[in-house]
């Protein structure tokens, strides 16, 4: 048993749209390690949700994985026959989408849809699935008298839970979790990733949080991986990643978000600019257009992700100079000026 | 307990629709050219029939005190005497409500069952060979018109295969026990046969197209996706899960269609000699024989009204965000 659970490795995923096809994903690698949370961060449209269900295999039709390996305990899943892909589903890898309300039927009670998964995916027997549903519903703190409730019937914060309840039930060994408390208000959403922290502690699982909330990943992330316009910017121990960026997006984000764990500044200064439309990509680095330390090969050489410390990469071409970077990119004028 | 609120308010409103129809009715054979007797008294009916109906409508009254005797006597199921049959006109449609319903159900149930396999099958078959040209057929039907629909089933599996009766609903000269004998009779099933199939076959496309549409949607839904990520079966994503939640629309129309039924059954019924209300109204309206369309109309809304209450009935039922609100 390796110290890695998953490795993602080049993964490429493109969705075709009229004759042309946009890259959303285009060569992502980073590392899950077992009994980590993860924090996938980056802005809205950069092919965090892409990235999320590639690992499940189940994507929209338009959409194909076009390359590169998914390594799940070693085996690589993107060449699984579906069969044994549909095998390791929700056993393996569970998920917990953003907005609980429209991933739980309607029309069928919380306890048909944990047993559905508990029976039909998990071999339980009646007894033992209502047994593990009380569980569940224990871990999860809400009272199992409300089992046979429909989801309309709960509030948001508990629906979630129940999501919680409903991706741990057949103990899975990756969670994966696409924005899970993005709905949610500021105190609610401290509860559920309380919890989640507090869960996955407990059952030794990997976690891989998927959100746009920087914050979010200084509150309970191990790891983070920041994607840009369908690729890696940099990856590494959150700590690590947040608290010295090496990359200026990173830097970028940090400046822009509130709330963050012993940020200095109180001042938000905003990107400038938007992400790059993935069906015509620049050349070069996708983020030079907004870049303020763009230089000239930024604009016609793809960066490579390379290591700037052990267990930290950065795809960046100035990504030794980044401790000069770090101390202009916290002056406000520096992400004016370049506008 | 909101729920219950809910549907009372319902009924409520449903009760206001029918004091409105049964005003119009009122007001409409009233308020006829001729004399206003004639919604009630035919010049052949015997002087004591005449005097009789003067005194049970309150003939001779003014308007306002007529109206409230018909609300009075509507109250008793009493709606006057059927010019041409010499009968209660209540009695002569309580004997032809039972085919008219038969007739109705046993088609829509047949149309719905049909529509709602194959519409859920065309979603799931979206874009194949199948699909493409299962949609045109289907609104090929959906154009026909039902009489020359008709004509062409009497044609081929009456007059030239003979396999069904052309019209009526039993034998000449059998006779039966009781209507209950009547209906269960192997015979009373090969006279519904056509007409039941011509009905079926001009009223399948609307559950079809709208359980197919419904479907369409609901397979975009998240919980859908989730189905599947969950590794569930094939047909527990697209049965339990999608077509459960696109059927309930579907549920709900069906009520609604027995209604628009009723009117469409005119043709049909003509067509197969069908003793039921629709013919009857046809009937009644062009022999002026005011008492029998009056009551045969009441009879029709009556039942529209009924099958809505049913619809939102049906839908609570089915929903659980209304049930268990
Ligand atoms: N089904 C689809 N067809 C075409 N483009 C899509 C589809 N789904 C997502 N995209 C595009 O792919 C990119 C990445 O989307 P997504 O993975 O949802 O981003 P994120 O989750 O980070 O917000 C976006 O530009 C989005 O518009
Ligand atoms: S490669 Fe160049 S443009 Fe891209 S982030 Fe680094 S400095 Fe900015
Ligand atoms: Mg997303």
């Amino acid at each position: 048993m390796t110290e890695t659970l998953l490795s993602v490795r080049d993964l490429k995923v493109s969705y075709q749209v009229g004759k042309g096809s946009i890259d959303a994903v285009d060569g992502a690698s980073f590392d899950v390690p077992r009994g980590s949370i993860v924090g996938l961060v980056g802005e809205s449209g950069c092919g965090k949700t892409t990235v999320a269900r590639a690992l499940t295999r189940v994507i929209a039709d338009n959409a194909s994985i076009t390359g590169g390996q998914i390594l799940f305990d070693g085996q690589d899943i993107a060449a699984l026959p579906e069969r044994e892909m549909n095998a390791l589903r929700w056993r393996d890898i569970a998920f917990i989408p953003q907005s609980a309300m429209n991933s739980l039927d309607p029309v069928y009670t919380v306890e048909y849809q944990l047993n559905e998964v508990l029976r039909r995916r998990g071999g339980l027997g009646r007894r033992q699935a209502r047994a593990r549903c009380e569980e569940l519903f224990e871990m999860v703190g809400i009272e199992a008298g409300r089992l046979g409730d429909y989801p309309h019937q709960f509030s948001g914060g508990m629906r979630q839970r129940v999501a919680i309840a409903l991706a741990l039930a057949l103990n899975p060994k990756l969670v994966i979790a696409d924005e899970p408390v993005t709905a949610l208000d500021v105190i609610v959403q401290r509860q559920i990733l309380d919890q989640l922290r507090e869960l996955q502690s407990m059952l030794g699982i990997s976690v891989i949080l998927v959100t746009h909330d920087i914050s979010v990943v200084a509150y309970v992330c191990d790891r983070t991986v920041v994607m840009y316009a369908g690729r890696i910017a940099e990856a590494g121990p959150m700590d690590a990643v947040l608290m010295e960026p090496s990359h200026p997006y990173t830097m970028g984000l940090r400046n822009a978000f509130p709330d963050l764990k012993g940020a200095a500044s109180g001042v938000l200064t905003p990107i400038e600019g938007a992400p790059p439309n993935l069906a015509f990509p620049p050349p070069g680095c996708r983020f030079a257009p907004r870049c303020p330390f763009a230089v000239e090969t930024c604009t016609t050489q793809q960066p490579a992700l390379g290591m700037v410390a052990p267990d930290h990469r950065v795809s960046c071409h100035r990504a030794d100079e980044a401790a000069k970077l770090r101390q202009e990119a916290a002056r406000t004028e520096t992400w004016l000026a370049d506008a | 307990m909101s729920h219950l609120k809910a549907m009372a308010s319902r009924a409520l409103q449903l009760a206001l629709v029918l004091w409105a129809v049964v005003t119009i009715l009122f007001l409409m054979f009233r308020l006829m050219p001729g004399n206003p007797m004639a919604a009630y008294i035919d010049p052949t009916f015997t002087v004591e029939q005449q005097e009789a109906l003067m005194a049970q409508f309150g003939l001779d009254k003014p308007l306002w005190e007529q109206y409230l005797i018909y609300l009075g006597n509507l109250l008793q199921g009493e709606l006057g005497q059927s010019f041409r049959y010499r009968e209660p006109v209540a009695e002569r449609l309580m004997t032809l409500l039972p085919n008219t319903l038969i007739l109705t159900f046993s088609s829509l149930i047949v149309a719905y069952t049909f529509g709602i396999l194959a519409g859920a099958y065309l979603a799931w078959r979206r874009g194949s060979v199948v699909e493409n040209t299962a949609i045109p057929l289907v609104l090929t039907t959906r154009a026909m018109p039902e009489f020359w629909l008709g004509m062409v089933l009497l044609a081929v599996f009456s007059f030239w295969l003979g396999w069904f009766p052309a019209g009526g609903t039993r034998p000449a000269g059998a006779s039966y026990d009781s209507l209950w004998a009547l209906y269960t009779s192997r015979e009373f099933l090969s006279y519904l046969a056509l007409p039941a199939l011509t009905l079926a076959i001009y009223s399948q496309g609307l559950p079809l197209l709208l359980m197919r549409s419904n479907m369409l949607d609901v397979m975009k839904e998240d919980f859908v996706t989730m189905a599947r990520i969950k590794g569930l079966s094939n047909w527990s994503v697209v049965v339990r899960h999608a077509a459960r939640n696109a059927l309930l629309p579907v549920m709900t129309s069906f009520a609604i269609a027995v209604g628009y039924q009723l009117q469409g059954n005119v043709v049909v019924e003509s067509v197969f000699s069908w003793p039921g209300l629709g013919r009857e109204l046809v009937n009644a309206v062009s022999a002026s024989d005011y008492p029998l369309a009056q009551g045969a109309f009441l009879m029709i809304a009556v039942v529209v009204i009924l099958m809505n209450l049913i619809a939102d009935l049906l839908y609570s039922l089915l929903d659980p965000r209304i049930s268990h609100a």
